[in-house]
């Protein structure tokens, strides 16, 4: 196996994915809500390591959930069906980006756990969220690049399939995103 | 392929557990600076949020998409077709009135009113997009097509609705 392709643990997921929407579409909604358990929690994680409010990311990854299953016949199975979920959801970010263009905060002003706050078992370390605010800054197709190999493992063809662009352009995209995160963590 | 490229390309199946370095990669990311800190990032972005609960109840979650998805799309009435039929016409009413005043003017012969000046028509405002959707669509033939669901009359309308109706008919 080349070290770009696919992780062999991929394909049986993408197998029982791709059954789980055959039997929603057939009328099962158990299918849709297994389906939903097993990506929603990956599919929060993309949408905060991409710069969505901690507070948001419960309402994202509903909304994007929503709109996937809406539109479930446009997923043809060329990218996995979580990577498809994480494109879905990088658009409705960028959207929600867009909307708040005019009344910005910048990511040092939020976001960034409260040591006091009982509630932050998120207990970030200072790189952790350095990265996490370096990759929220990259350019959308670096970013979303990056994650979807460095959290899901994906290859470069299906990363493309997903993000709609070329293995190629996908290698170079996540080649200059680390260029620039590493300087975060030297 | 260079090793530090070899390492690159293994780095993300390596930090998500699915493989491990060999001792020869070890040994040289403990060496190569620049391949040490790309491995750095790698461990730390894929653990990234990882420690917190961001999707605390996946089947309470799971359970808001259903009754979402269960829920009937929102349909276009017949009176909201009565009343934007109504307010089209209005609208059509009010520009052919105003073109007649304006061809009376010195200067202004031939040109029509909705190509020139902007006009309010605060009425709008009112209504739904789709309902000014409707509006926009019919204004070409708002006086000659038949109009979806006219068996409903003004008597089905609200006094709020009608009151907006008569307003555009009395400008």
């Amino acid at each position: 196996m080349s070290a770009s392709t696919i992780p062999a643990s991929a394909a049986p997921e993408s197998a029982a994915d791709a059954a789980l929407v055959t039997d929603y579409r057939q009328g099962n909604e158990r299918a849709a809500a297994e389906l939903v358990r097993r990506h929603a929690p990956a599919l929060g994680r993309f949408l905060y390591s991409s710069g969505a409010d901690r507070d948001d990311v419960e309402d994202l990854v509903q909304e994007t959930l929503f709109r996937a299953f809406r539109r479930l016949d446009t997923w043809h199975g060329g990218a996995s069906f979580r990577s498809w979920l994480m494109a879905i959801g990088g658009n409705l970010l960028r959207d929600q980006f867009r909307k708040r263009a005019g009344r910005i905060v910048p990511m040092e002003d939020r976001d960034v756990p409260d040591r006091a706050d009982p509630h932050a078992d998120l207990a970030a370390g200072e790189t952790e969220e350095r990265v996490r605010k370096g990759i929220a800054g990259l350019p959308r197709l670096q970013r979303e690049v990056f994650l979807l190999r460095a959290q899901e493992g994906n290859g470069y063809e299906q990363i493309a399939a997903a993000l709609g662009t070329t293995p190629g352009a996908a290698r170079v995209h996540y080649h200059n995103a680390v260029k620039r995160l590493k300087e975060l963590v030297r | 392929m260079s090793i530090c490229d070899w390492l690159s390309d293994r780095m993300p199946s390596v930090a998500l557990g699915e493989t491990e370095w060999t001792p020869e990669e070890a040994r040289h990311l403990g060496d190569c600076a620049p391949c040490n800190a790309e491995w750095r990032l790698l461990q730390t972005a894929s653990r990234l949020g990882s420690a917190a609960r961001l999707v605390p109840d996946p089947h309470a979650t799971a359970r808001a998409v259903l009754l979402r998805l269960g829920r009937p799309e929102p349909r276009f009435s017949a009176r909201s077709w009565v009343f934007s039929a109504l307010a089209a016409a209005s609208i059509a009413a009010v520009m052919w009135v105003g073109g007649r005043g304006a061809a009376g003017n010195p200067g202004s012969e031939g040109t029509p009113v909705a190509a020139g000046l902007p006009m309010p028509l605060p009425e709008l405002d009112a209504l739904q997009p789709a309902e000014l959707d409707s509006v926009l669509t019919t204004m070409d033939d708002s006086s000659s097509s038949p109009v979806p669901g006219d068996d409903v009359g003004l008597g089905d309308l609200d006094s709020e609705e009608l009151q907006q109706v008569l307003d555009t008919w009395e400008g």
